[in-house]
């Protein structure tokens, strides 16, 4: 059981959009979201730029429909590789990389993905539901990113706006979904309006459509979701000591300082 | 293929039907009411009766007040001082508000002084229970129900409210009411409706749906269950807030002599609905929220005090006893 978790806001250039697409994730019951960042390399001269602070999105955050807490931002980058090459921003240790909660990788062709299950430093490996998938799932890779605690992401923004992408997103979750059997998956909205966004309980209804069962399509919003966080928390760990830092008692009087959680 | 089969199932759900007599000394009616503590909604639909008896009325409108409280930090309730003025005292009943059952930490008082708390992974080895309740310190919401009018003295320094429950009464025009016999369960073919057959019904009614399948009507293709009389006028009252059991059971008590004198009405209903985000629904088990959070019962009451009682639940919970 965990908190309700959209993990793909696109974050364009406008914030008042942005404040508006989060506003209305809290109105429909999501306690966390992240605001996506897109770096495609292959076009030409793309840098990483920093995330979005979140206090200048919002002096006060919205508060989750439902509760009396409000909403938690975090930030997300995904990086679309189409060559080797572009993987090695992810090695750089002293990158603009480390500045995001979640990392995401959105691998184009079979070798790629094989790297992003096996080596790459990422939390969630996206899944394209635009087109007819370039290639196909093998078990061994999807089963070395299932130990590694690496998500797949499954967006259903293109199915709101397409009939044809709907298409191809139910084809290509089903084909995610005969291999690696509905472990370790995210649906998110990859919404740019607030409009495209969906509440919770209707994304995991959405989620029996590509082949989840009822609890891991549930799991697909909440739980799913804040494994991703947790691992880029503990992955690639902020050295800051921060209030969002919890301890953890141990037995003996040593204390453990765990990046944050709540 | 799997997923086609799997889309045709619907989320697991479980109805116990029963039939006993009032005046049976094996009757679990008084002790099923009284273990099912978070009680959100009571409704009872009472057939061909224009208004409701004075004495209905009163007790209808004198259910007791409940409180809400802002921000009430749980070690309060596991204090000495609160335990010995409110919990030995009998009968006090808390739970939180505003949280989801199936995502924030939940905490409910039991009448029978038992705390229990549904926490989430990351509070559950944060705090380190295993039935240490003094340990645990968090900012809830809550909302209780008690006897007692010291409970506005004892929290005043944070914030409390009282509320009282919303009564609403109507009277239901031309129903068609499906025809029972008290002594079959499953309904005889031709001649009664069965249990599950009057549940829909209900539900139907209380939904103010239409209930003759019109081919026009877009929102409901709901059918009343034949064989069915027309009623020309049902009373159906509903009490919503936060209601004790004892409440409940005075409640049954007064339904069950309404039939002392001969009635039209060859049954009345009573039905009470518990809170989707309680961590418990009878006695001790465990109740969840996966697609929706229902947990309810309901009486049927005939006039020479048999009853029908069904007891639904949804799909992350135990069975009802």
């Amino acid at each position: 059981m965990a908190a309700f978790a959209d993990l793909d806001l696109r974050a364009g250039s406008d914030l008042k959009a942005l404040r508006g697409l989060v506003e209305t994730a809290a109105h429909l019951g999501y306690s966390v979201v992240a605001i996506n960042h897109i770096v495609d390399f292959k076009e030409k001269k793309q840098e990483i730029e920093k995330p979005v602070a979140v206090s200048e999105l919002f002096t006060t955050l919205p508060i989750v429909q439902g509760k009396s807490r409000p909403i938690k931002i975090l930030t997300r980058l995904t990086i679309i590789v189409t060559d080797p090459s572009h993987c090695n921003v992810l090695r750089a240790t002293s990158s603009r990389v480390r500045l995001y909660d979640i990392v995401a990788v959105f691998p184009k062709t079979e070798k790629l993905f094989h790297v992003a299950c096996t080596h790459l430093d990422v939390d969630l490996i996206c899944i394209t539901v635009t087109e007819k998938l370039p290639f196909y799932f093998k078990r061994p890779p999807i089963n070395v990113a299932i130990d590694r605690g690496l998500g797949f992401e499954l967006v259903y923004g293109p199915a709101i706006r397409d009939a044809t992408m709907r298409r191809y997103t139910i084809s290509n979750a089903l084909n995610l979904m005969q291999i690696c059997k509905g472990k370790n998956v995210i649906l998110s909205s990859a919404a740019e309006r607030p409009l495209e966004i969906r509440g919770p309980y209707d994304v995991a209804n959405l989620g029996l459509l590509f082949g989840l069962s009822e609890s891991e399509a549930k799991a697909a919003v909440s739980t799913n979701c804040r494994a991703a966080f947790l691992h880029g928390a503990v992955a690639r760990p902020v050295p800051m000591a921060g209030s969002d830092c919890i301890r953890c008692h141990g037995e003996s009087n040593g204390e453990a300082l765990l990046c944050s959680l709540t | 293929m799997a997923t086609l089969r799997r889309l045709r199932e619907a989320p697991r759900h479980l109805m116990v039907c029963e039939k006993s007599n009032f005046g049976h000394e094996k009757s679990r009616h008084k002790h099923l009411v009284e273990t099912h503590y978070h009680n959100y909604r009571v409704s009872f639909l009472v057939p061909e009766c224009g208004m409701l008896s004075k004495e209905l009325k009163n007790l209808v409108m004198e259910i007791g007040p409940y409180y809400s409280v802002k921000n009430l930090p749980l070690h309060e309730l596991v204090t000495h001082e609160f335990i010995h003025t409110f919990v030995k005292k009998g009968s006090f009943s808390a739970l939180t508000y505003n949280t989801s059952i199936d995502e924030d930490n939940t905490a409910a008082l039991l009448p029978n002084g038992k705390l229990i708390l549904s926490l989430n992974k990351d509070t559950y080895e944060e705090t380190g229970l295993q039935g240490h309740p003094s340990r645990y310190s968090g900012r809830k919401t809550m909302k209780f129900s008690a006897e007692e009018s010291t409970m506005m003295s004892y929290f005043s320094k944070y914030q409390i409210q009282e509320h009282q429950p919303k009564v609403s009464l109507s009277t239901v025009r031309e129903l068609q009411c499906p025809v029972l016999q008290s002594s079959s369960l499953a309904g005889e073919p031709e001649e009664a409706c069965s249990a599950l057959e009057l549940f829909d019904w209900l539900g139907a009614v209380f939904c103010h749906a239409d209930l003759d399948n019109q081919p026009y009507n877009f929102i409901s293709t709901y059918r009343c269950p034949q064989p069915s009389t027309v009623v020309a006028q049902a009373c159906l009252c509903t009490v919503t807030g936060f209601i004790l059991p004892e409440k409940i059971n005075v409640l049954l008590e007064q339904l069950c002599h309404y039939f002392d004198e001969p009635k039209l009405a060859p049954w009345l209903t009573l039905s009470v609905q518990g809170f989707a985000d309680s961590p418990v629904s009878w006695r001790e088990n465990e109740h969840g929220f996966q697609k929706g959070g229902e947990h309810l019962y309901n009486f049927v009451i005939f006039s020479n005090q048999d009853y029908w009682l069904q007891m639904a639940v949804g799909a992350n919970d135990d069975c009802p006893p």
